[in-house]
């Protein structure tokens, strides 16, 4: 009946033979939570340089966004982004909003144009790095728009995950959603462990380039 | 009048509030009832039908890396009832490295409505849905839908388009698994999930993806490798985002496509399944996911199959032949480095001349693929055998009991104990000749992706896979720092060979027990029995030499032995049957309640009764066949109509490539199952079903003849 019985020892061979498989083929993976979080260098909309490792002893919070996306519509138009950057602007936390969309895709900004976005959305991040070629968000496996995370003072990626709680484009939802995002900065800075350290990002798909995926 | 008051309602009221068809940008929903009349109580199907612009799509409940499923809040009279929506089997989306699982073209979105006991007048269902719609770019949309029905003393149906419609949206819902599931957590934390569907044909299951049910416990992955194994459906997955551990029971759906002689058919199936602590999976992937390889491109594939290749040299049967021809070369040690260098490129040339005659019969095979019946001639129990006494016989000759270049020793060793380039060639063939069955089960599954490459991709795969072999010999012959590192040649050499018997004789072993699985304990009755009938043979050759008349005789009964064991294959072609005993046979083996068993004579007698009569063509590894026993043919309405119409059914089991069965599909041209044949009463020929079923379908054939008779 069961004519094809493919034995495992074979299978173990064959799996020999693939353990060189290249896992890098594979779509990008994110980084664990508790472990030293990607480094990474980029240029702000004012030509000012950022690197991870210049901030040791900072808290870092990385928040992915295309300004054309209705979930991240739905957080400044609120308010709500914007209150939580000056709430950590506040308490000393850089904040560095990263625009990844790939040049020619949905939300992609020039300098020029992300300085505008700042002044008129009113938002107040430490700076927002300009990222055409995704190079931030493939270090940190970010899939959506907001996509947030935060670098604790050591440099241990401690917070990956959604702005909030309910995953929906209407701005109602804020008032009844946790900021998971704030929770866990009061927690960091409190010296606590995250409590909520890995939580689903929703939002719309970042836009990788077309031609390297 | 209630019902005047009903149309004028639905006319005046319905359009001015909400209406049961919603446009947007992107998308085109309707909000659809299977009954033009409910009944108070009884509960009835909705359907949200959603019309996607080209190329975009909307999400299924566990989105993926991004996105949002489709919600859909109910505004319901007191009293009534509206279940969670009931998911079509999603589609996987690939945009720009993010993974995403939803929907394209249409959907339906399935709702189960109770209306209330005390209803009285129309029910009107009011619902506010909202779907995300992307294609680059991601649109939130939403509608407000409002449906009013009619109440009455009975349920009437919708018009029958309607009801085709919500025909295919159940057909395009998951059906349970008819298997079990577990899955293991490997050591890193990753887990495998395990669908113990047995006995399946790999080379005819393709495109196996796990959609997890929800966010969090498994990642969400672009690629599955999923594996046809003995113990059934192999997915590796990645462990998700969350933080948490693995649930008691990881839910999702199961997708794969099975190629039947007709096409493919997309299956789906829910399932669950448990932890298992027993099962710790290896963390590697195999070369032998055939069906995950498919998405390898070409160049990955060379590379593979030369990897392959080079491990070949690894497995102990290659081993000994790869030792003797260093040996060999070692003797050589001091000629001419151009001899050697000729030496290594003939035994190259020989195992490529091989693996290319070996592409030919893979290629051979694949146009002919309807008359061996996807099957493939390494699962032959005969050729297992045969390679069993293969090990044998080279085992004996290794430990010394005769020597290379008798007559027995057959003639690719003959060829390669001849000096020179001749003899390096066809060291090469004899190589792969060893190296092949070795490997049989890992190079089925490799042939089984060749197989789904056009001929010239087949024909690279596998003389990649060959240059892989001949590699490591090659290097030698080329690279004089490497001879100076070979031994000096002496006694040790023969120590070397005898010793290398073992592991030509384990590999006997090892392929006792392939045959074991194939056929059952009796295989291994006749595998040992013919292999002392082959010692027997040697032995007898073995004594005295000359001419005499007592020669003739030793020679004469030792042929006699050969043949005897060679008789053994036959007696194994005869008993495949024992095989699903002896393996434990499939989880879900073909059941025969309620159907006679299918013969010719006896579908001759009952059309000639005038009775009706289906048959049904199945085999326990027919995915196909096994989903549609569970929703057409078994399911209560259509035995009662059977039962009812005073059917005959017979069902014949192909598992085991039954003749009678193979006779009749051949007679009407076909290559496999899942076959249906439906005898109306006094039909002179019997119309073929579609190999997808539905209870509706059977039950429209049914009614068909029921009519006929009044």
């Amino acid at each position: 009946m069961s004519k094809l019985n493919v034995p495992r020892r074979s299978l173990m061979i064959g799996g020999a033979a693939l353990a060189l498989a290249p896992a890098a083929a594979f779509a990008s993976s994110s980084p664990d939570v508790g472990k030293p979080a990607p480094q990474f260098t980029a240029v702000d909309s004012n030509g000012k340089s950022w690197s991870l490792a210049d901030l040791k002893g900072k808290v870092v919070v990385l928040e992915t966004t295309n300004h054309d996306c209705p979930y991240v519509r739905k957080h400044y138009t609120s308010n709500n982004m914007q209150d939580q950057q000056r709430e950590a602007a506040a308490k000393g936390v850089v904040w560095l909003t990263v625009a990844s969309s790939a040049t020619g895709e949905q939300g992609h900004v020039t300098a020029t144009q992300a300085n505008d976005l700042t002044k008129s959305r009113n938002a107040a991040p430490a700076a927002v790095l300009i990222d055409p070629q995704s190079k931030v968000a493939r270090a940190y496996g970010a899939t959506v728009t907001p996509h947030m995370y935060i670098i604790d003072a050591n440099g241990i990626l401690v917070y990956k995950g959604g702005i909030d709680s309910i995953p929906s484009s209407s701005a109602a939802d804020i008032p009844k959603a946790t900021q998971y995002v704030r929770v866990a900065l009061d927690q960091v800075l409190a010296g606590k462990p995250v409590a909520d350290a890995s939580t689903r990002a929703y939002g719309c798909s970042l836009k990788y380039p077309k031609t390297s995926s | 009048m209630t019902r005047l008051l009903v149309l004028l309602f639905v006319l005046l009221a319905g359009p001015a509030f909400a209406q049961a068809v919603v446009t947007t940008d992107n998308v085109r929903s309707e909000l659809v009832s299977e009954v033009a009349t409910v009944k108070p109580g009884e509960p009835f199907w909705v359907g949200l039908r959603q019309t996607i612009r080209p190329k975009w799509h909307t999400y299924w409940k566990n989105p993926g890396d991004s996105g949002l499923p489709t919600e859909i809040t109910w505004k319901l009279p007191e009293g009534a009832k509206a279940d969670p929506i009931v998911w079509p089997a999603p589609t996987l989306f690939e945009i720009g490295g993010i993974t995403n699982y939803g929907f394209k073209d249409e959907s339906v979105l399935l709702v189960r409505i109770t209306p209330p006991a005390d209803l009285a007048g129309p029910l009107t269902l009011a619902a506010d849905a909202n779907w995300l719609v992307c294609e680059d770019v991601c649109i939130p949309e939403e509608g407000k839908f409002e449906l009013v029905l009619p109440s009455g003393n009975a349920v009437a149906p919708a018009p029958p388009a309607t009801r085709t419609l919500f025909e295919q949206a159940r057909r395009a819902v998951p059906t349970a698994s008819p298997w079990p599931a577990r899955y293991g957590l490997s050591k890193a934390g990753d887990p495998t999930l395990l669908v113990e569907a047995r006995g399946l044909k790999p080379d005819a299951i393709s495109d196996v993806y796990f959609f997890p049910a929800e966010w969090g416990p498994i990642a969400t992955m672009a690629r599955q490798n999923a594996s046809i194994t003995a113990d059934g459906i192999r997915v590796p997955l990645k462990k998700g985002d969350a933080k948490t551990a693995l649930p008691a029971d990881l839910a999702g759906t199961l997708v794969l496509t099975e190629k039947t002689a007709d096409g493919n058919v997309r299956q789906a199936f829910d399932l669950s399944a448990r932890l298992d602590p027993a099962f710790v999976p290896a963390a590697t992937a195999s070369l032998a996911n055939a069906v995950g390889a498919e998405q390898l491109s070409l160049v990955q594939a060379l590379l593979f199959a030369l990897l392959g290749g080079l491990i070949l040299n690894l497995m102990p049967c290659v081993f000994p032949v790869l030792a003797m021809k260093a040996a060999a070369f070692a003797r050589l040690a001091g000629h001419e480095r151009s001899e050697m260098r000729r030496d290594g490129l003939a035994y190259t040339a020989g195992v490529l001349a091989s693996f290319a005659i070996m592409a030919g019969i893979v290629i051979a095979i694949r146009s002919s693929v309807g008359e061996v019946n996807w099957g493939f001639q390494f699962q032959s129990p005969v050729f297992s055998l045969l390679i069993a006494y293969l090990f044998f016989v080279v085992g004996l000759n290794l430990s010394g009991v005769f020597e290379v270049g008798s007559r027995l020793a057959g003639v690719g060793q003959g060829l390669a104990s001849r000096g020179g380039t001749t003899g390096a060639f066809f060291t090469g063939v004899l190589a792969v000749i060893v190296a092949t069955p070795c490997t049989a089960p890992f190079m089925a599954a490799a042939l089984g992706f060749a197989l789904s490459q056009p001929a010239p991709a087949t024909i690279a795969v596998l003389l990649a896979m060959g240059l892989g072999l001949a590699l490591p010999y090659l290097a030698l012959s080329m690279t004089p720092a490497l001879q100076r590192l070979m031994p000096r040649p002496g006694p040790w050499m023969d120590r070397l060979r005898q010793f290398l018997a073992f592991p030509m004789f384990a590999s006997a072993v090892w392929m006792i027990w392939v045959l074991t699985q194939q056929t059952g304990a009796d295989g291994v009755l006749y595998a040992l029995g013919g292999m002392i009938l082959i010692a027997f043979a040697i032995w007898l050759l073995r004594i005295g030499s000359g001419a005499s008349a007592a020669t003739w005789l030793r020679r004469g009964l030792a042929a006699a032995s050969v043949l005897l064991a060679f008789a053994a294959t036959l007696k194994l072609d005869d008993s495949p049957a024992t095989a699903a005993s002896a393996s434990g046979g499939p989880a879900a083996g073909v059941s025969f309640e309620g159907w006679e068993r299918f013969s010719r004579a006896r579908m001759a007698e009952a059309v000639a009764a005038g009775k009706p009569v289906f048959v049904d063509f199945t085999a326990a590894w027919c995915i196909t066949c096994l989903v549609n026993e569970r929703v057409a043919l078994e399911t209560p309405g259509s035995r009662k109509a059977f039962e009812q119409a005073g059917v005959v059914k017979l069902k014949g089991d192909w598992t085991n490539r039954d003749a009678e069965i193979t006779g009749v599909l051949k007679e009407l041209g076909r290559a496999g199952v899942p076959l249906y044949l439906f005898w109306a009463p006094g039909a002179d020929r019997p119309k073929i079903l579609p190999q997808v079923l539905t209870e509706s379908l059977i039950l429209s054939e049914l009614s068909s003849i029921q009519q006929a008779k009044r």
